[in-house]
């Protein structure tokens, strides 16, 4: 394979790429500790989309197999080789931003930029991309929120998922030829403004794709003015706490647009697992509440519509079970830390992504409809006493709801998954509960973003595409990637 | 498989660590974050370049997946142990939210364990840090100087004690390449009218760099002889101004033996004190300075309000702050055993702290240790910058009315 070295090492520069094991071992892995490490033969840190496409053709005439990863976040296996060997392709070396056109509110960046160094440039302007990215988004490029739907790092109440506001993609295929997308399909565009338009949207074609259909090089994203005035509250929330929360989300939505940019249950296994299973509990103010929680961010362009929102949105919190707890952060108003100081990217990955040493996230997060939350956390509790004794006995897993997170029209994004210990001895059961828990999931209706391998081979287990869907997306994975280069392994495409 | 002890002891950190990545370049403009590794944008870029990838090595190594070796060891080196990782590591830097991983992992604990590995296995440290090394054994200091040198810095017919209540730990760098700066030091000791002692011939290196660089048996040895000696004579309070040797004193003798027989000050401790009790008289000054918190000072003993106080209390300057300062500041490159062992990439670490400061229009760069001055001197001089690095002491000492 001296042969494929050199040719990547010409493609890209010799500094970057490596064959060495210590560098490959490296990316043997995204948070996904779970599944076992599938070092790639070979890492290459591409710095422009022509390397990039130079990649795939080296790609293409050796039949290696390509991954790319960004922030190498994915908790699913989506950003490692799901066999082992392979090019793993790091895109975090291409991470400029290309231009800020205030005429069009949007920006256009390399694919391989994080969402927090996006929005850190855009905030001194006073402007921000709405949905924030995952809720890893200090680490998680653009191109990997792009891919996975992300929404959990902040405005996903407001502005739905990261990907609804994409205007145009430059795509490598894995054939190596690169396409631009949306506003950019035409070589007339004078700048990229609006995604829909000249035919069908094939921009769709590359988005929540997880890496299947092509590469992500660059992107052009709506940007959206920063409003003046942000109100932040968090309350307790009486049993039963997830009816109530989806009562009060449902209210709002029928009652229009409120401003909501944020909005987070937190079951009351949470809040009372927070202080029990550790020994300082993460969030001072908390301790010794026995009650589930509920939290809000808002925004308004004026103090006044601030105001009359606030009171419509409390005045439905409190006719569902809600008290408020004090304006301060020192009060237990987390609520106000995840807006004024960008807890939100510290949510889920780094707040409660481990327990400590040890300790391993098994996420099956996933999109519900607001209405459906209530069942959803009933049928985890089923499946929690159905698994009991197995639980405890591989090592003492916990399960359940950590958050749920208003993400959407009518969507939640449902934070359920399982904390195993990283054992060997452990491991096989591990991947059997989790594999478990996703597919009930699955059968309940459950919608993933972030699929990566668990998911992505769960939804085929499960049939839960009917075989027309299935043998549609398989034929367009053909035509794009006739050498199943791309991702091998994923929908087992 | 490679036995890695020292790293073993230290495995819950590596199962701590989950691989979320802010290690990277994590933003988080609310509490002043503007990036994390320094040494990531002037290398190749890999995972290993910044803390996620050497904690994976550090599990593959534990588990037998990798062995160590020449090239493996080379990236693990460069590495200022600036500290930052720790920092962006799960941290909320509020003082309500203590999330839980940032508890676990101790980053430069971790990579210093596993370069003292590497060098029970044969592959470290790098050539340069072997040549220090021996010319410690020789001489006891890590500069290839004659031990007798060290008190040439002392002003002819100056007499300095040999003992005292407070005894003044030098350190090598200052006495062979900064002599200005100990003597700057020592003017400020003697304006404040304050008895104090040195302990030369005794004052060996302090260790810091074979701490740092995994060296562990000859830290050890350097660190039991100058403890000794410093109990010789006297010590109640030991005042350094080195912010190598005060980390190292303070807490790597501490963790080694127990609680120390003195208290442990740095100088910016004592100059801050003496200045508001009016032990010290400043000339009035006009001019503008930056401050850079040394990582040894800053992030790895939380010492960053006594030298902005000093520079407030001095008459006439006026203190602009860079935009990554204390808990987030910037590294200047030279920690680690950086500087020796990878001359190149810790200058074009601190050229990126030169433009900072330039950025503030701050007429001096002021620091608070004599590693970070000479680094970010030489950067300086290479990108021809008309700022002007300055420690603190010398700040002080020319001001001193």
């Amino acid at each position: 394979m001296v042969s494929v070295l050199k040719a990547l090492e010409d493609a890209v520069g010799s500094e970057y790429v490596s064959d060495k094991d210590f560098i490959t071992y490296a990316y043997a892995r995204g948070i996904d500790s779970a599944l076992p490490a599938n070092p790639p033969d070979y890492v290459v840190k591409p710095g422009t989309t022509e390397e990039v496409a130079a990649v795939m053709r080296i790609a293409n005439q050796y039949k290696i197999p390509v991954v790319p990863r960004g922030g190498g976040c994915c908790l699913t296996g989506g950003s490692k080789p799901i066999e082992k060997g392979g090019i793993l392709l790091d895109t975090t070396r291409m991470h400029k931003i290309l231009n800020i056109d205030l005429n069009t509110l949007t920006v256009t960046v390399e694919a391989g930029i994080t969402w927090a160094e996006l929005n850190n440039k855009l905030n001194e302007l006073g402007y921000y991309t709405g949905n924030l990215g995952p809720g890893s988004g200090m680490s998680a490029v653009v191109g990997g929120g792009l891919s996975h739907h992300s929404v959990g790092g902040g405005g996903g109440a407001k502005y739905g998922t990261c990907t609804e506001h994409v205007v145009a993609l430059e795509v490598v295929l894995p054939t190596g030829q690169i396409i631009n997308t949306g506003a950019n399909a035409s070589v007339y565009t004078k700048e990229p403004f609006c995604r829909f338009g000249f035919g069908p949207d094939l921009t769709g074609l590359f988005l929540g794709d997880n890496g299947l259909l092509g590469i992500k090089t660059k992107a052009t994203l709506e940007i959206f003015p920063k409003p003046p005035y942000h109100a932040a509250k968090t309350f307790t929330i009486e049993e039963p706490s997830a009816e109530n929360a989806a009562k009060i989300w449902l209210a709002w939505r029928r009652r229009g647009d409120l401003g909501i940019y944020d909005s987070q249950w937190w079951p009351l296994i949470m809040v009372l697992g927070l202080q029990l299973l550790l020994d300082v509990p993460p969030v001072k103010p908390w301790v010794g509440l026995q009650k589930a929680v509920f939290w809000y961010t808002m925004e308004a362009e004026t103090e006044e519509q601030l105001e009359a929102n606030m009171k419509i949105v409390d005045k439905i919190c409190k006719e569902n079970g809600c008290t408020e707890l004090g304006p301060e952060l020192k009060d237990g108003n987390i609520a106000k830390w995840h807006y004024e100081e960008q807890g939100h990217w510290l949510n889920w990955h780094s707040l409660w992504g481990g327990m400590g040493p040890g300790s391993i996230p098994l996420t099956t997060e996933h999109h519900q409809a607001i209405h459906r939350v209530p069942y959803i956390s009933k049928k985890l509790d089923e499946w929690e006493a159905a698994h009991r004794a197995e639980l405890d006995a591989n090592g003492g897993m916990q399960t359940g709801i950590s958050t749920a997170i208003l993400c959407g029209h009518t969507t939640v994004e449902v934070d359920s998954g399982l904390l195993a210990w990283d054992k060997p001895e452990y491991r096989e059961k591990n991947l059997e509960l989790w594999k478990s828990q996703i597919e009930m999931l699955l059968r309940e209706g459950a919608m993933p973003y972030m699929v990566g391998e668990m998911f992505s081979k769960g939804l085929i287990d499960t049939e839960a595409f009917n075989g027309t869907y299935y043998a549609f997306l398989r034929d367009v994975k053909r035509a794009l990637d006739p050498n199943r280069i791309l991702s091998p392994g994923k929908f087992y495409l | 498989m490679a036995k890695m002890k020292n790293t073993r002891k230290l495995s819950d950190m590596v199962y701590a660590c989950s691989g979320i990545g802010d290690c990277r370049i994590a933003y988080r403009w609310a509490v002043g974050r503007y990036g994390v590794c320094p040494v990531l944008e002037h290398s190749p870029q890999f995972d290993p370049f910044y803390a996620r990838g050497k904690i994976r090595i550090a599990k593959g190594l534990l588990e037998g997946a990798l062995e160590p070796s020449k090239e493996l060891a080379e990236v693990l080196y460069q590495c200022t142990t600036c500290g930052n990782c720790h920092s962006a590591c799960h941290q909320s830097m509020c003082e309500e939210i203590v999330l839980p991983i940032s508890r676990f992992i101790d980053h430069v604990k971790l990579f210093e364990a596993m370069r003292a590995d590497l060098v029970e296995e044969g592959f470290g440290p790098m050539p340069r840090h072997k040549e220090i090394l021996e010319s410690t054994r020789k001489e006891h200091n890590p500069y290839m100087e004659k031990h007798a040198d060290r008190v040439k810095w002392i002003p002819k017919g100056k007499k300095i004690p040999q003992k005292a209540d407070l005894v003044w730990f030098v350190g090598c760098t200052e006495p062979y390449r900064q002599p200005d700066l100990a003597q700057a030091f020592l003017k400020i000791l003697e304006a404040s009218k304050t008895n104090f002692a040195i302990i030369h011939p005794e004052e060996w290196c302090c260790g810091s760099v074979f701490f740092r660089t995994g060296v562990w048996d000859m830290a050890e040895e350097l660190a039991k002889h100058n403890l000794e000696a410093l109990k010789a004579a006297g010590a109640k309070k030991v005042v350094i101004h080195c912010a190598g040797c005060y980390r190292t004193i303070a807490k790597d003798y501490a963790e080694l033996f127990g609680e120390l027989p003195f208290k442990v000050v740095n100088a910016v401790e004592l100059i801050r004190d003496f200045m508001k009790e009016g032990k010290l008289k400043l000339k009035k000054l006009d001019t503008k300075v930056t401050y850079h918190d040394p990582c040894h000072l800053g992030r790895h003993m939380k010492i960053y309000d006594a030298p902005r106080e000093i520079l407030e209390m001095m008459p006439g300057v006026q203190l602009v702050e860079m935009k990554r300062i204390k808990e987030a500041s910037w590294c200047c490159g030279a920690g680690g055993g950086v500087k020796s062992g990878f001359p190149e990439l810790a200058v074009d670490i601190a050229k990126d702290r030169i433009k900072e400061a330039e950025e503030t229009g701050a007429d001096y760069l002021v620091t608070a240790c004599p590693f970070c001055v000479k680094n970010l001197q030489d950067a300086a001089e290479a990108l021809n910058s008309k700022i002007k690095v300055l420690d603190i002491v010398e700040l002080v000492a020319e001001n001193l009315a």
